[in-house]
């Protein structure tokens, strides 16, 4: 019946919960390296791409954080999420990875951020553009869009991007990835979204021009 | 309070740790501010849809191959930490039967020659084998909660010491 054949997926299951998944690892179970695998190689590959945007790179990154957790499995202490230590052993790996290269030209996020008067003022109107966007949620065209913008934010903003906008860690979890202050955290992710939103107003706009 | 310093400061009022006064100064600038009006919503917009991006999908021949050499690294692993423990286990059981053969034929240093006296009077578990091999005994097998006692004796001798004379 239905249990039966369910019966394989079990300890599978039991595996769920961080502690057992560690302790099993640490024990060499076949399983629990399964289990790491199917709950992580997603997030990881989908963050090493994030960061290193380029296939070959982010599959090598990965390896790199699937050994490192074997080596240090025994080390874990588990004052901090299980996905967070993870996380930020893919960080780690990435930069590396980026140190050995040479960094590609990114846009310059300065030329995105909005200008002001002496005073104070913005120097043109802003206009509000949010309502057609909202409309738009669900388009394909907009969101490739929107990939491609945030894959211009160099580096040092776009993880903190993902890491927070995208994958939705709080400020604090950010900053524990990134050994960041959350100071550092919250302002580096106010540029991006700053640079975000000048970007797609531009596109907007040309939109309505072109 | 004006565009710019609004600006700033759209972070902190959008997630709602900013201090009251700070946020009645801003609702007042954007209540009188059609710029800053809309620049929170576009901005508030771009903070919400940004969270559809999807980060890029593992092509499945990767994922594939990645699994392989996941289970493959992970079984290298542990059978290298398994030989490893084995062959810290064997020293482990070597020294504690030199130990003992020390203990026998009263070659001990003496700080081991006390801790040996008196554990024996005071460890339950180990008192009765203990006095046993006094009287000579050689054991077929050291059991193993005993190994691991007399095991501790060897890290607790000061550096430089010889546990027993050869
Ligand atoms: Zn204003
Ligand atoms: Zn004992």
């Amino acid at each position: 019946m239905a249990e039966s054949k369910q019966g394989k997926r079990m300890p599978a299951e039991r595996l769920l919960d961080d502690d057992v998944l560690l302790e099993e690892l640490r024990k060499g179970s076949p399983e629990a390296v399964e289990a790491l695998f199917d709950r992580f190689h997603g997030k990881i590959y989908g963050l090493a791409m994030s960061i290193l945007k380029n296939e070959s790179d982010a599959e090598e990154a990965t390896q790199d954080v699937f050994l490192t957790v074997f080596q240090k499995a025994h080390t874990f202490k588990g004052n901090s999420a299980l996905y967070s230590w993870i996380y930020r052993i893919c960080v780690n790996a990435c930069l590396m990875r980026l140190r050995g290269k040479r960094r590609q030209e990114t846009v310059s996020i300065e030329e995105f951020m909005p200008v002001f008067t002496e005073d104070g003022m913005h120097t043109s109107p802003v206009e509000d553009w949010s309502k057609e966007v909202e409309r738009k949620m669900l388009d394909k065209e907009l969101g490739r869009v929107i990939k491609k913008f945030t894959d211009e934010l160099s580096e040092k903003y776009r993880v903190v991007f993902v890491l927070s906008d995208v994958e939705g860690m709080s400020n604090e979890e950010t900053a524990q990835i990134l050994g960041l202050t959350v100071p550092a955290v919250k302002s580096r992710l106010h540029r991006a979204r700053l640079f975000l939103r000048e970007q797609l107003s531009r596109y907007l706009q040309e939109g309505k021009t072109a | 309070m004006n565009c710019k310093e609004l600006v700033y400061l759209l972070g902190e009022y959008l997630d709602g740790s900013m201090e009251e006064h700070l946020r009645k100064d801003l609702d007042g600038h954007i209540a009188m501010c059609d710029s800053c009006t809309n620049f929170l919503n576009t901005y508030d917009t771009t903070r919400i849809i940004c969270r559809q991006v999807q980060l890029s999908e593992i092509p499945e021949e990767f994922r594939e191959r990645l699994r392989t050499f996941v289970v493959a690294k992970a079984k290298e692993h542990h059978q290298g930490i398994e030989k490893y423990r084995r062959m810290a286990a064997e020293e482990q059981r070597r020294q504690v039967e030199e130990l003992l053969r020390a203990f026998r034929e009263g070659r001990l240093s003496s700080s081991l020659s006390l801790l040996f006296d008196t554990h024996r009077d005071r460890c339950e578990t180990c008192g009765e084998f203990l006095r046993a091999q006094n009287g000579g005994a050689v054991p077929e097998t050291i059991p193993r909660d005993i190994e691991e006692h007399l095991a501790e004796f060897l890290e607790a001798i000061p550096a430089g010491e010889e546990p027993f004379r050869t």
